[in-house]
């Protein structure tokens, strides 16, 4: 007995190693039905929580890639909305010209100023990337400015909220068209000119861009009219309107390429 | 209870951690997830009980098992491991009268970096083969076992570069 014990002591590793690996061979390829309702249930039962965790750690680092992701996906749709703001001001749109002149770029706002009363934004595309001076600037709801100049890697873009810049719009409902400009306060409240006190508009009406300029394309819609006063010595309106995006909050913003500037330029050179 | 059993505890669940929650995710080049809980095996004492050594051995193939939700590929690969340590340390550092007491008190980069060979490289073909256990499937876990080996000690590695460096 005591030499039996003793051998069993001086071989414990062996018979330990070998009873362990029987055990975890069963846990392997012995599937029945004790582990498969009890092991494997707390093994997934704890497997996914710690996966949780790591999932929203992972996610929270991945956040960055799904932006740019959706900010491409959004290039795309900009464009398809621009197009379509089109079709119901001129309903001959789609057989009369099949062209769309805008391409859309996307940019990121790297330094927004709406401090003073001629502000400027710069973003971080440039002529490398086909930015022009020139081009029309728009965010997702709205429009921001106007590209002044370009380097290889960055463009100046001269802001909504600089007073010396006019937008042409026009209500969506009435065609009589005007200019949009800064007041020079808050950086939602602008004033339209120049619109003729006989045009049919009231408080509500939406202000898109009238599409006049080669800039901007027709439709975009830009704000709200707030208050409306006629003004019978001018023969004009006196109106003051709400932008439906801050200028000064824009992080992500598209560029617009007009593919028939240099022709729209030609004409007007010939012109003067 | 003494600095080391602690120590050795601690580097039990942070390994099994670390390996089911940051390495069984990497990927690299889209099929290579290092295995590094391998260092316990380093970092447990060569003169320590063997029977212990044993069970924690099989304790630990279990919970990256029960973690990661794999089948029982990392037990039987570590346990057996854990079974063999004594002769691939005999034969990795020789048998004479000065054998060092642990993986850090010797000095020769050698025996050190055959030691760390053996040990990943015998793991590997055995998790790999338990994983696919399949004829048909040799190549995969030969080019599983190859790269996954590389990766796993060069990890492995540079682990225990900033361990001797505090030292």
């Amino acid at each position: 007995m005591q030499r039996i014990l003793n051998a069993l002591f001086q071989f414990r590793n062996p018979i330990l190693y070998l009873f362990l690996l029987i055990l975890s061979i069963s846990f392997t390829y012995n599937r029945n039905a004790f582990h498969e309702s009890n092991l494997d249930k707390y093994s997934f039962l704890i497997s996914a929580k710690l996966h949780r965790i790591q999932f929203a750690i992972s996610r929270y680092f991945n956040l960055r890639t799904v932006n740019d992701q959706l900010l491409e996906e959004n290039e795309k749709l900009k464009f398809l909305v621009l197009q379509s703001n089109k079709l119901p001001l001129y309903p001959d749109a789609l057989t009369k010209s099949m062209r769309f002149l805008f391409n859309a770029k996307k940019a990121t706002v790297i330094k927004n100023s709406f401090q003073n009363q001629r502000n400027f934004i710069i973003i971080d595309q440039g002529s490398d990337n086909g930015i022009k001076p020139e081009m029309g600037v728009v965010s997702n709801n709205g429009i921001v400015g106007i590209v002044h100049s370009v380097s290889s890697n960055y463009a100046n873009v001269i802001s909504i909220l600089n007073q010396d810049l006019k937008i042409n719009v026009r209500t969506k409902n009435s065609p009589a068209f005007g200019s949009l400009v800064w007041k020079g306060g808050s950086s939602i409240e602008f004033k339209v000119e120049d619109i003729v006190s006989n045009a049919k508009i009231k408080i509500g009406d939406t202000l898109i861009t009238g599409g006049m300029s080669s800039y901007f394309p027709l439709g975009i819609p830009i704000g709200q009219i707030t208050h409306l006063e006629k003004k019978d010595e001018s023969g004009y309106f006196s109106i003051e309107a709400t932008l439906f995006t801050d200028p000064s909050q824009v992080f992500y913003t598209y560029v617009l390429e007009n593919t028939d500037y240099e022709e729209l330029q030609s004409l007007q050179k010939n012109l003067k | 209870m003494n600095f080391f059993s602690i120590s050795s505890i601690v580097a039990f669940f942070l390994l099994a951690l670390a390996q089911t929650l940051i390495f069984n995710h990497l990927s690299i080049f889209g099929f290579i997830n290092p295995i590094i809980y391998l260092l316990f095996f380093v970092y447990y004492r060569f003169e320590s009980n063997q029977t212990l050594f044993i069970g924690l051995a099989f304790l630990l193939g279990f919970f990256v098992d029960l973690f990661s939700h794999s089948g029982g590929a990392h037990t039987i690969a570590t346990l057996t491991v854990g079974f063999l340590r004594p002769i691939i340390i005999r034969y990795a550092f020789g048998v004479t009268m000065d054998s060092p007491q642990s993986y850090f008190s010797d000095s020769r980069t050698i025996n050190k970096f055959s030691f760390l060979v053996l040990i990943v490289f015998f793991h590997h073909i055995l998790y790999f083969t338990l994983v696919y256990f399949s004829w048909d499937t040799i190549h995969l876990i030969l080019k599983n076992t190859l790269f996954t080996s590389i990766f796993s000690l060069i990890l492995m590695g540079i682990a225990l570069s900033f361990y001797s460096n505090k030292k």
